[in-house]
């Protein structure tokens, strides 16, 4: 069973080598499928109606951006669109894993957050942003801050920063990847159709499935939110002027 | 003894060890996030979508590590210690 946890299917390309193609393929969608999507919307703004589509977008970019404004202040207004982007991105690549397409043995499927190719890199972005911004802002008395309480904390300083962006990559990874893991776990029960005395095993784990797609579907939710709250957070500490 | 029942009982003995530690840290842990929040919501509930907010932030931030404990144990029992293969070679 150990051969699937963790498997993808690869194509080998000539100069990257073998990479793995439901990820890469499944992001490739999501992203088409939101470019769409959120095209679509926006085409309700040429005409001065109000349309319900277009609350519905604006309810959720209004909740992003009053949480922006109240942890940034005035000066977080320019990122707003980086974060409504980050938060439904990964919010989109997590739900994706619900779609039944990861059995069928295609190079599709699965949710490609739950592979570190793809968390990583979201990571790596923030954190490079972070540092961007506020190198921008500051210069280089910037990097001064590792020495701020007193120069003698500058391993303590430098280890929580480059802990951040781990620990961020950690939980989504985690988060959704135990969500795989355990639609996995559950299956092989149920194919392997243990009873114990007359409790039969197999049947009473077949309605667990249901239950974990609910959770899967919470967890999916809360970990895009605390992704890109960490990240506002983040930014704001590296922007903040006292230290 | 036979060696291979030997990293078998011990893979399965750390796996229940670790989620039994993973389950009771989390429960408490989000059982005082929780309790925080309905008493906070009690003393100012005009406060309470602020409220709510942190309280999944901070549910969100503390299940970080019990997951990760989680993966880990399922990681030593399916590929370190290879327990269901060693338990059908058993067992035949």
């Amino acid at each position: 069973m150990q051969e699937h946890i963790g498997e993808h299917i690869l194509w080998h390309l000539p100069v990257l080598g073998a990479v793995h193609a439901d990820t890469i393929t499944t992001t490739w969608l999501v992203m088409v499928i939101a470019l769409i999507f959120f095209g679509w919307i926006g085409a309700s703004y040429r005409s001065p109606y109000v349309s319900k589509r277009q609350t519905v977008l604006e309810a959720v970019f209004n909740y992003i951006a009053d949480l922006v404004t109240s942890v940034l202040g005035e000066g977080g207004e320019p990122f707003v669109p980086f974060f409504v982007a980050l938060f439904i991105f990964i919010f989109l690549l997590n739900q994706f894993g619900m779609l039944p397409f990861k059995a069928l043995g295609l190079p599709f499927g699965g949710s490609p957050t739950a592979d570190l190719n793809t968390v990583v890199p979201l990571a790596l972005v923030v954190f490079c942003m972070i540092q961007a911004v506020a190198f921008r802002k500051k210069g280089l008395a910037y990097f001064g801050h590792v020495l701020k309480p007193f120069p003698a904390l500058l391993p303590v300083n430098v280890l929580d920063e480059i802990l951040r962006p781990v620990t961020l990559a950690a939980r989504l990874f985690f988060n959704i990847f135990v969500g795989e893991l355990l639609f996995i776990i559950v299956t092989s029960i149920i194919l392997a159709r243990i009873s114990i005395g007359f409790f039969n095993l197999s049947l009473g784990v077949a309605v667990v499935p249901i239950l974990i797609q609910f959770f899967n579907f919470f967890v999916g939710t809360i970990q895009a939110f605390v992704f890109t709250l960490l990240a506002i957070v983040y930014l704001s500490l590296a922007l903040a002027d006292d230290h | 003894m036979n060696p291979e029942a030997l990293i078998a009982a011990a893979a399965v003995l750390c796996f229940g060890i670790v989620i039994s530690g993973v389950a009771f840290g989390s429960a408490v842990g989000d059982g005082i996030v929780a309790s925080k929040a309905v008493e906070s919501i009690a003393r100012q509930p005009e406060a309470r979508p602020n409220i709510f907010l942190f309280m999944f932030l901070g549910v969100g931030v503390l299940e970080a590590v019990p997951f990760i404990a989680i993966a880990l144990s399922f990681y030593i029992l399916l590929v370190v210690a290879k327990v269901p293969q060693i338990i059908t070679s058993l067992v035949k």
